[in-house]
């Protein structure tokens, strides 16, 4: 792939403003600015305390930014209530202070290309058959009967399919992997807004930390999984087989923009990591892994198969 | 202003796209030769549908055509960008009315019988409505299932690609109007009439465009995706066909910024108010809500019942 990220600089820069410092983590590896004089005493992302001062890189500018339209008590509300709804969560953690929310501007590559596609398929076309078969009726006699079966003709077909890849986002961060962000994805990119510094104002903004290349490969990864998909609902016939494709990328293109997202790092056993939960800032949707209790999950199994056993018996007794 | 025109796909870029509205592709910041005037827009927005109009101090009732909501002053910061063409209204608000009366008198024997005689029409409210008019060439592959060239199953695939060009397609940009209303008027306007200038109706209001261009690609894309789909019939091979599948390539797509006219009315009927919308130039083109007559519903459901019981009574005798 070749470089395919805006080489065009804004007017405003986060990189050149004297109004931003740099933070970096040594726990997740997260790039954070923080306005001038601000100081954050652990990561957003791991809760790491070991943040330290770092230069500011002078590397490229967000072109794009979706603004936070999640206020700071929603996400809080969203948390408890997402954590309320999880089956079997160890109590300590559903008990935990999820107060400790934070919002940073999450560094992303907006990818976008035209794929074209040389396909060969298997298409199944169905169709009914009559078939007659010998059975044994309720007196014993042997009587002949038929019946309709549904059988596939399989066809080659092969084409070109061609389409434009829009709306590929990739995490550009180490804070944050790109499962997660796919998790709280979509974000509705109709509110795209052209990056000002100013929009950071009392925010927490994360610089890439990830290497362009690294982004690149990601996009592409994801833009092939979307040619796959939707080359598969482009096959015609009831169904489809050994579906094999050829894609040429031409026009790639990533917009380096940042995206809103609340970070709660929860503490809930000083023994343990804290567990993370990550919020869309515009959506509120909400991923992370909250603990399980296996004592739970144990009582739970033992009251579902006494329940099944005392079915069963009185269904004997019946 | 020299033209800008997006790298990958060709098409002109307009003002305020932020990315291109065909294929995507960040557009290029503006130059300062490139930026529009300082002017700042003001526009009045629904606290209730979202739909933005024209700021005028003149205006003594804050209230909007499209819903009946309060108004509230908004300075966007985006440029705000102003119709090109405005279809004229040939339908007057007398005749608006009429065509409403009309239609709650046609609506058959569901409806109650009094809805024609006691609805009362008000609340009249002449608007042009805004929308994209698009201009596009487009790379056509597709794939469908037809009789030509079937085995032991009815059908056989095939696929096949094509370019074609299409003009004139409506793109709705209006909040205050649904998708759906705006689908149906779309069709029946006479492109032939149309000004630079609002015409045929002096208290009309204009809807501005609130919505980025860029915003509408899902839409522009469906739009596109509904042609190549008829367009494809003609290459597919057989009588019959099935499964069409289409993906477009579009380029050079090319939008106006249009408004066209119709009348949003209110009827009341029984304490309820119902909302309508009359086109404005096809008096005969009403979108409306009525009133069902759950009486005669009940006394149908009654009868049927009733010859149904009577039916099976009479074959068991």
């Amino acid at each position: 792939m070749g470089p395919w990220y805006a080489a065009a600089a804004l007017d405003g820069s986060i990189h050149q403003s004297a109004a931003l410092d740099g933070l970096s983590c040594e726990g997740c590896g997260a790039a954070l600015n923080v306005a001038s004089g601000e100081r954050t005493a652990k990561c957003p992302y791991c809760a790491s305390p070991n943040v330290v001062a770092r230069p500011r890189s002078a590397g490229e500018d967000p072109t794009f930014v979706v603004g936070f339209v999640i206020p700071e008590d929603d996400a809080r509300k969203r948390a408890r209530a997402w954590i309320r709804s999880t089956w079997f969560v160890k109590t300590a953690f559903a008990k935990a202070d999820v107060s400790d929310v934070r919002g940073v501007y999450l560094p992303a590559y907006l990818y976008s290309g035209s794929a074209t596609v040389q396909y060969s398929a298997q298409i199944g076309e169905n169709y009914t058959v009559t078939e007659t078969y010998t059975t044994t009726d309720a007196n014993g006699k042997t009587v002949t009967r038929t019946r309709t079966k549904v059988k596939t003709e399989w066809r080659s077909l092969s084409g070109q399919w061609a389409a434009y890849l829009d709306d590929v986002l990739v995490t550009a961060s180490r804070g944050l992997d790109n499962a997660e962000l796919e998790a709280i994805e979509p974000y509705d990119l109709r509110a795209l807004r052209r990056f000002t510094p100013k929009i950071l104002s009392g925010w927490l903004a994360e610089d890439p930390s990830r290497a362009v290349s690294e982004c690149a490969e990601l996009a592409r990864q994801e833009a092939v999984e979307q040619v796959g998909s939707r080359l598969a609902a482009h096959m015609p016939g009831d169904t489809h087989r050994d579906l094999r494709h050829e894609t040429t990328f031409q026009h790639e293109h990533g917009a380096l923009m940042l995206l809103p997202v609340w970070v709660l790092a929860v503490k809930y056993d000083p023994q343990e990591p804290p567990v993370r939960m990550v919020l869309n800032g515009q959506t509120g949707a909400i991923t992370g892994t909250p603990p399980r209790s296996w004592i739970k999950i144990a009582g739970a199994v033992v009251v579902l198969i006494l329940a099944i056993a005392l079915t069963v018996w009185m269904g004997a007794r019946a | 202003m020299s033209e800008r025109v997006c790298t990958r796909c060709e098409s002109p870029l307009e003002i305020e796209d932020l990315r291109c509205a065909v294929c995507a592709l960040p557009t290029p910041v503006l130059t300062r030769g490139e930026r529009p005037d300082e002017t700042v827009a003001q526009i009045l927005r629904c606290n209730g549908c979202g739909a933005g109009v024209r700021y005028s101090a003149e205006a003594q009732a804050p209230r909007c055509d499209f819903c009946g909501s309060l108004m509230e002053v908004e300075v966007p910061e985006d440029p705000v960008e102003q119709a090109e063409a405005y279809v004229d209204f040939t339908v007057t608000d007398a005749e608006a009315k009429a065509a409403l009366g009309r239609w709650l008198g046609s609506l058959g024997f569901f409806r109650p019988s009094d809805l024609q005689a006691e609805a009362a029409v008000g609340g009249l409210k002449p608007l042009w409505w805004v929308g994209w008019m698009f201009d596009a060439a487009a790379a056509v592959c597709w794939a469908a299932d037809s009789d030509a060239g079937a085995g032991r199953s009815a059908w056989a695939p095939h696929s096949g690609r094509f370019s074609m060009e299409v003009d004139n397609v409506v793109v709705p940009a209006s909040v205050g109007l649904t998708a759906k209303e705006c689908e149906i008027l779309a069709p029946r306007y006479d492109l032939g009439r149309t000004s630079a200038e609002p015409r045929g109706h002096a208290n009309a209001t204009v809807e501005q465009f609130t919505v980025q261009r860029s915003a509408a690609r899902k839409i522009i894309s469906e739009s596109l995706e509904d042609v190549a789909r008829a367009r494809a019939t003609g290459h597919i091979p057989g009588g019959s066909v099935r499964n069409l599948r289409v993906s477009v390539l579009p380029s050079k797509l090319t939008t106006r910024h249009m408004a066209f006219p119709a009348f949003v009315l209110a009827y009341r009927y029984k304490d309820k108010l119902y909302r309508a919308v009359v086109h404005g130039h096809d008096a005969d083109c009403v979108i409306a809500e009525a009133p069902l007559s759950w009486a005669k519903i009940a006394v149908v459901v009654a009868v049927v019942l009733a010859t149904a019981a009577l039916v099976v009574g009479a074959l068991s005798l």
